[in-house]
């Protein structure tokens, strides 16, 4: 799984946002907000990465229960999925 | 070419027509060597646009594409267009934004009434440009400002951005960042789809959220609105001074 290159994701007064560009910025000139989970997630994903890849960075960066990290994990893809945001 | 100043900028652009022309009359400026923004109109394309859309005369067509093209390009000059009314008083600016129909024109013509349109300039009633140079913030008028082309070629110190929205009781309150990101994203005219000018304006954001208070207000159309905004900007202001 990849993040769709055509979106920007970055820190912007404290608050994480991600904004089309590109063709996308065309059907879709809203912002998404993202929590810091998410954030790290993102970046994650501007490289291609199993389900399983993101589960260990996600253990190795935060102190959480493997299960809460893979609940979080599945709900942040399905989100992903359901705004077209992977490729 | 024909040469402007525009908010700090000089513009070179290729003879436009007659409203245009009009309303870039008190933005021109002598300026030799190259200009910081080209513009020039695609006859063709506007000819062909014109087909497309008859509801636009061909005057009409070029002042918001010229309009654009010049938003789309302030990202490089550490600015950006903001869908807001913009008033000076006492040589600071109030930035009234919000979507259509929210009433910024009305708030901002009551600034006027209420203080007198001799303390009170107009900068931009629609889309004014906000820079960033050696850090401060300051407010354009431009020859863009929406369908009554109320503008003032000036530059003034940007002292706060009221987001409103209309209400029966009047009612201020700081935005959250998280909050004033969106909305200020939402209302600003954004550099088409190029990724380097969205990172641009989003960095200048960032910049301007540290500096300068963004507000919504739930207002009616009355004198105590004004109040409402005014006590409140004011006040902030003076704490922080009082704090220097």
């Amino acid at each position: 799984m990849k993040i769709k290159s055509d979106y920007v994701m970055r820190e912007v007064a404290g608050t994480y946002v991600v904004v089309p560009t590109g063709k996308t910025s065309i059907d879709f000139s809203g912002m998404i907000s993202l929590n810091g989970t998410g954030a790290f997630l993102w970046k994650q994903l501007a490289e291609d990465k199993s389900e399983q890849d993101l589960l260990s960075a996600m253990l190795e960066e935060y102190e959480t229960e493997k299960a809460t990290a893979r609940a979080d994990i599945s709900e942040f893809l399905k989100k992903l999925k359901e705004a077209d945001l992977l490729e | 070419m024909n040469h402007y100043k525009i908010a700090g900028l000089t513009i070179a652009m290729e003879g436009a027509c007659e409203t245009l022309q009009r309303l870039m009359k008190s933005y021109g400026a002598n300026i030799n060597g190259k200009a910081d923004i080209t513009m020039s109109i695609d006859r063709e394309k506007m000819h062909k646009t014109g087909e497309e859309y008859p509801h636009l005369s061909p005057d009409e067509w070029e002042y918001i594409q010229t309009g654009y093209a010049f938003a789309c390009k302030l990202p490089d000059f550490d600015g950006f267009c903001l869908h807001a009314s913009a008033v000076a008083l006492n040589g600071r600016a109030v930035l009234f934004s919000g979507p259509c129909g929210t009433g910024k024109s009305t708030h901002t013509h009551l600034w006027r009434q209420y203080f007198g349109p001799d303390r009170v300039v107009v900068i931009n009633d629609d889309k004014p440009v906000l820079r960033r140079i050696e850090d401060i913030f300051y407010v354009y008028g431009t020859p863009w400002s929406g369908k009554r082309a109320l503008n003032t070629n000036i530059r003034v110190l940007l002292s706060a951005v009221v987001f409103l929205k209309q209400a029966r009781e009047n009612h201020i309150r700081r935005l959250s960042n998280k909050e004033a990101v969106q909305m200020l994203f939402y209302q600003s005219q954004r550099p088409g789809s190029d990724r380097d000018r969205i990172n641009r304006l989003l960095t200048l954001m960032d910049a301007l959220l540290q500096k300068i208070p963004v507000y919504q207000m739930d207002c009616d159309i009355s004198f105590n609105a004004v109040k409402t905004a005014y006590n409140e900007i004011c006040q902030l202001r003076m704490e922080t001074e009082n704090k220097r």
